[in-house]
């Protein structure tokens, strides 16, 4: 077998969750190459017959959870609050008609502590298990549904101080 | 108890949205929820934020994948995995490698001297089938001219892999597949992979014989099922392929031998195929 091709059949996920945790083009597609040369490297460590996803998310995790690590520890403090990112982040929408409130969600789910952020996209976007995501993310199923349930509950609220009126202005 | 409703915590409303309760458990919070029009409204809006997730994210599972993604170590026509390019691709090959082993070479091969982009736009404009059985014929015939050119032994199945590849193709097709010996005829088996079809992945086996002429069978498992058809041939410049459908697997076998010969050794290969799923 070559595991490139069965890799290939994965990339359109990886993708699209890579992109819902970091939100932006190429710096998600940059986690999905890093993810894929990861496990390329190290096929011999992928036990035929196992769950390829769940090995490819995980080193996703990995990798994304390395980065968030060292873009700490640079200690560049950028606001989260800061409006102008915010703008510039959400250009890239204005050909969609979409809602308020689903382009908000970008700028939603980036105020989510990354292992919460995680989580809330693998179970909601992925709709994996929680057992699923235990095994993803290597932590007990216990720490997923806490992660989950306060990284949900948050969502909601941000997305809730978010509908239209409040002070997030509608991007042409 | 009655009166009271049992409690029900936060865990358990996410569990409810993510269908991870029990059947009695749910019916609890779903109690708690009528009673309680707070708890609705959140669970509505964590229902509201997973299809907003899909909304807003899963176009970008239809993004064409962008060429840094493809694992690329080796170059070559492998790693085209899009359908559309790969028939491009193909096309060009039919030329470009100029793979004509048998004489058959049919009406559509234009004449070399148009170059590769009129061939292409042949392939193209050539009257497409609704047919979905011989839209698997010609991407049959188009993986046979994509990996035939890989005259070495293909990196799949090395010596003494080709048990484990066997199992690896069963358990992706969701049968036993075991590869027809064709020795009578004069091919060895050579090597397999499995390709990415719209119906359902395809398992490819190469074979070769002493000429260096190639033979490929792919067996696909398609969503719908059918009646068994008869032998039906498609060709493709000059790759001739004899295709039926079985059920819920379809089958084909390409080579650019003579129709003869390849029509015996369909007969061959359906025989074996047919008593390996009796037996």
């Amino acid at each position: 077998m070559d595991i490139r091709d069965e890799l290939m059949e994965h990339v359109p996920r990886l993708r699209r969750y890579a992109r819902a945790l970091v939100n932006n083009r190429d710096l998600s597609d940059d986690l999905v190459q890093d993810t894929l040369e990861r496990a390329l490297s190290r096929t011999e460590k992928f036990k035929a017959g196992s769950d390829l996803r769940a090995w490819l998310f995980t080193i996703m995790h990995n990798v994304f959870i390395n980065q968030v690590r060292k873009a700490s520890s640079k200690a560049v403090h950028v606001s989260v609050d800061d409006e102008s990112i915010v703008e510039t982040e959400f250009a890239v929408a204005a050909a969609h008609t979409q809602s308020l409130e689903v382009r908000d969600l970008d700028y939603a789910l980036q105020r989510l502590p990354a292992e919460q952020r995680e989580v809330v996209l693998l179970v909601g976007l992925e709709e994996m298990s929680y057992t699923e995501v235990a095994l993803a993310l290597e932590i007990p199923v216990g720490t997923v549904m806490s992660r989950l349930s306060r990284g949900r509950e948050r969502l909601r609220a941000l997305m809730a101080g978010a509908q239209p009126g409040a002070k997030l202005q509608v991007v042409r | 108890m009655n009166d009271q409703p049992v409690s029900i915590n936060e865990e358990d409303l996410h569990a409810y949205v993510d269908g991870a309760l029990s059947e009695e458990r749910r019916a609890q919070v779903e109690q708690a929820l009528e009673q309680n029009p707070a708890l609705a409204a959140k669970v509505s809006d964590y229902f509201s934020l997973n299809s907003m997730f899909h909304e807003r994210y899963d176009r970008v599972l239809n993004e064409p994948v962008p060429a840094r993604l493809r694992p690329r170590k080796e170059r070559n026509w492998r790693d085209a995995m899009n359908w559309p390019q790969f028939a491009g691709m193909a096309a060009a090959l039919v030329l470009g490698v100029g793979i004509g082993v048998g004489t058959n070479m049919g009406r559509g091969v234009p004449d070399s001297g148009t170059g590769m982009a009129s061939t292409t736009q042949s392939s193209d404009t050539r009257p497409v089938s609704a047919d979905s059985t011989e839209m698997f014929a010609r991407r049959v015939a188009i993986a046979h001219v994509v990996y035939m050119p890989q005259v070495g032994r293909p990196a799949e199945m090395g010596q003494g892999h080709e048990e484990d590849f066997v199992r690896f193709l069963s358990n992706k097709l969701g049968t036993d597949v075991h590869p027809p010996m064709l020795t009578k005829s004069g091919f060895q088996l050579d090597g397999g992979r499995m390709l990415p079809g719209k119906d359902g992945p395809m398992a490819q086996f190469m074979y070769r014989n002493a000429d260096g002429e190639r033979l490929t069978l792919v067996i696909s498992h398609r969503k719908a099922s059918s009646n068994t058809t008869a032998f039906k041939l498609y060709q493709d410049g000059p790759v001739n392929v004899f295709y039926w459908v079985d059920g819920n697997f379809g089958y084909a076998v390409s080579a650019g031998i003579d129709r003869n010969v390849m029509l015996q050794i369909a007969h061959d290969v359906y025989a074996q195929l047919t008593s390996a799923t009796a037996g």
